[in-house]
């Protein structure tokens, strides 16, 4: 029976010494981090004429980047509840990981729509409480749903991150206490709330589980669903389309995906957890991101397609969109997240972390460029004529930018040190089952 | 005095079968700890799952039902403003936080909802003081035997046990 042993996933966190590298990469992302605050203390300070947003362009970066985090967010999250729902082989490896990574996206994204205020300081407006002004919000706003979206896509991440992690770090408390490391045993064991493994706590906990999970699916349509309804509730004619909510979702998930396979390539590496993540674990993912990269090609198509049977407006605007200025955005985009991801479904490429991981990651870059088409490209063809100059990012844009990948950079890496990085009672669970005659 | 048994074993059959033996002897004060979940083990101790989706659920509509009535009152009645001759009460403008804060109402509504069945957080409990407890979080299985009464004393609860071989029996308590 010592075959669900999980003891080296349980010693990574405890392990005194993580290596050069692992310092090395929390010295980069800490530095990001950093940078991240001074953009955001140089925005506060001078307001935002640092950004290259000007009529029409008045979402520029803050909005492409939420967007694109949000994304990220959604189809780790996705990928996370299909598996706890389904009950799935795949889900012991990965789950764990892709939920971490979904929450670090949406602290990477939840910074945005606050900075993009103007007046951030106020944004506390936007939240119903008794004001000394007897104001209160304006619930027909869109402004109003974003905060409630946000937030709520922020709590119930965390969430379905905790619940699942109560009986590990349980397990952390009394792997860390033998160990003589009782500084640390009290740490866990207060965020592990007194876990003891009692097989009736174990039932309520795992209907607790696939309920919260089940929650995050609708809030996954919900948050990019409300994104993209802000877009679409505007008059430009680009935006004002009805499908643009199932586009933003569909075009999410290759990023997301991508970010998950590049991650579990990483670890799989990094930490020597090739047992836990094994070659069918890896084959799943990578499948699954050349699948949804597909879909997003049907999506592109329908786009493109469907553009020619509409009126004047929306044809010029979708046809400026992607042959105007910023087409090279879009056929990147189309490149990187449609095409490139193809290759996934070679053997060969998917299983090598060499290949695996910048694709993976090309697909979030890709989705990046997607983002700036839609938001940029889209308003290229308004219902004025345009006398400004495009849009183009800022330097405090780009440090903005780097500054939340440091940040969700640094994230993980602080789960990496300190939480199990697979589910292990999962794991404990199926190898019991594989044991059993 | 001692107050509680707990029976070690390493897989979750002896200890399943050591609950139900427990259980058909007319034990009643009994719990089972496991690395994982054991749904044989928690339906032998009568422990149901349903009560978590329906406080989850009733969170949410709770949840939702106040978001709704929140935006409705404020901007019917606390705060009326026209826009354009628009309706004040819009369900289309307020059925995206009322969705949304119904769903994390359930989400939160399951999490505390399923700590508040178990009555965790609870810190310290009996068992955390046998020595070998701290595998029930990793490999091992534990059977927790309340005595109670002089048909459920010790040499009872050792004479119910020992058919099962388990690795260890500790005495808690006193």
């Amino acid at each position: 029976m010592s075959g669900f042993s999980t003891r080296p996933v349980s010693d990574a966190p405890l392990r005194r010494d993580f290596g050069w590298r692992f310092t090395a990469a929390v010295l980069a992302s800490a530095a990001l981090t950093l940078l991240l605050a001074y953009a955001v203390v140089a925005l506060l300070w001078r307001g935002t004429a640092l950004w290259g947003t000007n009529i029409p362009f008045v979402w520029g970066f803050d909005l492409i980047n939420y967007v694109w985090w949000i994304g990220i967010a959604n189809a780790a999250s996705l990928f996370a509840v299909v598996l706890v729902l389904r009950r799935h082989g795949l889900r012991s490896a990965v789950n764990r990981f892709a939920e971490a990574a979904a929450l670090a996206a949406v602290a990477a994204a939840a910074i945005y729509p606050i900075l993009h205020l103007g007046r951030p300081w106020l944004f506390y407006w936007t939240v119903p409480y008794p004001a000394a002004t007897q104001l209160w919000p304006q619930f027909r706003s869109t402004l109003v749903w974003d905060f409630w979206g946000i937030m709520s896509h922020v709590v119930v991440t965390f969430l379905f991150w905790y619940t699942g992690l109560i009986p590990d770090l349980a397990t952390m408390r009394d792997r860390a206490a033998a160990r003589g490391r009782l500084g640390l045993a009290r740490i866990y064991g207060f965020f592990a709330l007194g876990w003891r493994g009692s097989v009736q706590h174990w039932a309520r906990h795992q209907a607790a589980y696939r309920m919260v999970a089940a929650m995050v699916l609708p809030m996954l349509v919900s948050a990019q669903t409300i994104v993209a309804l802000e877009f679409a509730t505007t008059l430009v004619p680009e935006w004002h389309q009805a499908r643009l909510p199932l586009q933003v979702v569909a075009t999410g998930l290759p990023s997301g995906l991508g970010v998950v396979l590049a991650l579990a390539a990483l670890l799989r590496g990094g930490l020597g957890l090739g047992r836990y993540i094994d070659d069918a674990d890896m084959d799943l993912l990578a499948k699954l991101t050349a699948a949804a990269a597909l879909a997003c090609g049907y999506v592109y198509a329908e786009a493109l397609l469907v553009a020619w049977l509409e009126d004047q407006a929306t044809r010029q605007a979708m046809a400026a969109r992607a042959f105007g200025a910023y087409a090279g955005l879009y056929w990147g985009a189309a490149l990187l997240v449609v095409v490139l991801p193809q290759l996934l479904w070679l053997k060969g490429v998917r299983r090598r972390a060499r290949y695996a991981v910048p694709i993976g990651l090309a697909a979030a870059i890709g989705v990046w460029l997607d983002r700036f088409s839609l938001v940029a490209g889209g308003l290229l063809r308004d219902h004025l004529p345009r006398t400004g100059p495009l849009y183009a990012p800022s330097l405090p844009e780009w440090t903005l930018l780097a500054g939340t990948v440091g940040l969700f950079a640094l994230m993980l890496l602080v789960f990496t040190r300190f939480v199990p990085v697979v589910s292990m009672f999962e794991t404990r669970h199926e190898e019991s089952e594989a044991d059993a005659p | 005095m001692t107050t509680h048994l707990l029976a070690e074993f390493e897989a979750a059959e002896p200890m399943v079968a050591a609950l139900r033996a427990a259980r058909a002897a007319g034990w009643r004060k009994l719990d089972a700890h496991a690395p994982f979940p054991v749904p044989e083990a928690a339906k032998l101790l009568g422990a149901h799952e349903s009560p978590v989706g329906w406080i989850a659920i009733a969170a949410g509509l709770a949840g939702a039902a106040l978001a709704y009535g929140t935006q409705w009152w404020l901007s019917v009645h606390a705060w009326p403003i026209n826009v354009g001759g628009r309706p004040l009460h819009a369900l289309p403008a307020f059925l995206p936080a009322t969705t949304i804060v119904g769903i994390l109402w359930a989400a939160a509504g399951a999490l505390l909802g399923m700590l508040a069945l178990n009555r965790l957080p609870r810190l310290h409990h009996p068992v955390f003081a046998a020595s070998q407890f701290h595998r029930a979080s990793e490999d091992r299985f534990f059977l927790s035997l309340e005595l109670d009464g002089p048909d459920f004393d010790a040499a009872a609860a050792h004479r119910l046990l020992a058919p099962h071989r388990p690795l260890s029996v500790a005495a808690l308590g006193g």
